[in-house]
């Protein structure tokens, strides 16, 4: 039997039973792994020794008031990223509900009251700037609550990132030509909300932006959606804060940027998908064509749609990874992005890149 | 449910002895291991929720590595003052202070900054009695790699502070 690893037999001086079965057996007859112990042992009597420091007292009372009195800390960044400022998670939760109810529209609520929203495929819905206007507006037509709560967070690292998502964090392998290999990464668990419908609220809401809503049926007054999202992690590539380390006003834009997570999941309590839909198309300022486009949809509850600004970007579709995917942009390097959704897994390359290369990219990702 | 606010003081007052002792075990300096253990909580509370699953975790590994950038920091400071206490005549400094200072614990801190920060941070963690899996989670690292971790920091640790001395 080979002799025992550095690691077991250092685990031995902070435990004297770690030792099992064989590998016990070994330690007793082996005088070899017996005189590393004890040399293991000296050092981490001595690195105890050297490490030694009197007892702290501190008065913890004082030090919480000192942390509350505190001057806002700088961004690490320069910049504050909206997303995990606490005073910001309100806004941020009206943007997801928006982003439910446009999940939900593209769902049709599945087939029927109780539909769940899975998707598998993905596929794009041409809007227009009008049409992104209105359906920012629906987070105001309820009430949004985190039963378990957004944690969008910066970390240090890809094993941090890791932990924090339960998500394999995608390499990229290898780096395209003149991305540096500066990363930035952030994590998010999985979140859970319940949107609740509030016909008084969303008449209300209407009514302050000068709008007046169709009436929200019966029955969809004070349903529920669940939206389940994340958890997701988000590699930045690009020396973020490059020659403006002293001005907080200046960030560079990042060169690539690779987005992964968990496909979202929409659940409604009991308002019927039609009334839903028919309900959610009908707003003041969706257009007749969105309308059609969403309505065309082959199988809205496995279908993720992505809303193409008319007039700022084209799309074509490209395999990637083996499955269809969406590619935004072009070949002039200014931008590109593709996305993908696979094994129930929704993945993004961005870059300032050509098309070409944010493909080969995403086709490369391990 | 608690608001943010609440649960951010239950972490503080469950882990903030814990977090500047850690800060501590690298400076050896209660005023500075304290400035450390509450900025670590402003960083956090700026960027995490208190109730995130790996909060504990977060903050003592940031206490250990904001304690030993604070520890090189702190011996750039010192050279760059006592040059210029060189050049001033070094009338200004103060014997007594000088003696004041152990030798050996200025030692220990030195070699720590020295060290890459992964096994200069398994040290000062354990040394500040996180089990291995509190350490394992502090790092992002699986517990079976604490022990070779440790093994190699201790002997590194060794080496660097009693090479010429009879430890």
């Amino acid at each position: 039997m080979a002799h025992l690893s550095e690691g077991t037999l250092r685990r031995k001086v902070d435990d004297q039973d770690s030792l099992n079965g064989p590998d016990a057996r070994h330690y007793a007859t082996c005088t070899e792994c017996q005189t590393r112990y004890e040399t293991f042992a000296d050092d981490a009597r001595v690195a105890a020794s050297l490490l030694a420091t009197p007892d702290l007292k501190v008065d913890v009372n004082s030090a919480f008031k000192r942390v509350q009195t505190a001057p806002a800390a700088k961004p690490r960044f320069g910049i504050r990223l909206p997303v995990i400022r606490p005073a910001m998670r309100p806004v941020f939760g009206g943007l997801a509900a928006a982003v439910a109810l446009v999940l939900l529209i593209g769902t049709g609520i599945a087939q029927d009251l109780l539909g769940v929203f899975n998707p598998t495929s993905i596929t794009t819905v041409p809007v227009s700037v009008a049409d992104l206007q209105s359906l920012s507006e629906l987070g105001t037509y309820g009430t949004l609550t985190w039963t378990t709560q957004l944690q969008p967070q910066f970390v240090t690292s890809a094993a941090e990132a890791a932990t924090v998502s339960g998500l394999k964090v995608p390499v990229v392998s290898p780096l395209p030509a003149g991305v540096s290999s500066t990363v930035t990464y952030a994590a998010m668990p999985q979140a859970v909300g319940v949107f609740t419908f509030d016909a008084t609220k969303a008449a209300a809401a209407a009514s302050a932006a000068g709008k007046t809503l169709p009436p929200m049926p019966s029955g969809m007054d004070g349903s529920t959606l669940t939206v389940t999202v994340g958890p997701a992690v988000v590699e930045v590539y690009g020396d973020l804060m490059k020659g403006s380390a002293s001005n907080s006003t200046q960030i560079n834009l990042p060169q690539l940027i690779v987005a992964e997570s968990s496909a979202p999941l929409v659940t409604s309590s009991h308002a019927t998908t039609k009334e839903i839909e028919d309900y959610l198309l009908a707003q003041p300022g969706i257009s007749p064509k969105l309308a059609a486009a969403i309505r065309a949809v082959g199988d809205p509850s496995k279908t993720l749609l992505i809303p193409i600004p008319i007039d700022y970007a084209t799309s074509t579709t490209v395999q990637v990874q083996g499955v269809n995917g969406v590619a935004l942009g072009d070949n002039t390097g200014l931008g590109a992005a593709v996305v993908w959704i696979k094994n129930g897994v929704i993945y993004g390359v961005a870059g300032t890149l050509t098309q070409d290369v944010v493909v080969g990219v995403a086709n490369h990702l391990r | 449910m608690r608001s943010n606010e609440e649960s951010f003081e239950a972490l503080f007052r469950a882990e903030y002895t814990r977090v500047a002792g850690i800060a501590n075990r690298v400076l050896a300096d209660p005023h500075e291991a304290e400035d450390v253990a509450q900025e670590v909580f402003i960083d956090f509370n700026r960027l995490h929720s208190a109730t995130a699953h790996y909060a504990s975790a977060w903050l003592y590994r940031a206490a250990a590595h904001k304690a030993l950038n604070r520890m090189r920091g702190r011996r750039r400071r010192e050279r760059r003052e006592f040059a210029q206490a060189a050049d001033a005549g070094a009338s200004t400094m103060d014997p007594q202070h000088m003696l004041e200072v152990s030798e050996d614990r200025r030692k220990v801190r030195e070699a720590l900054a020295r060290m890459a920060p992964k096994p200069a941070t398994v040290l000062v963690l354990r040394a500040s009695g996180l089990s291995y899996s509190e350490v394992a989670q502090a790092l992002g690292v699986g517990i079976g790699q604490i022990g070779t971790l440790l093994r190699r920091a201790e002997a590194a640790l060794r080496k660097e502070v009693t090479s010429g001395s009879s430890l």
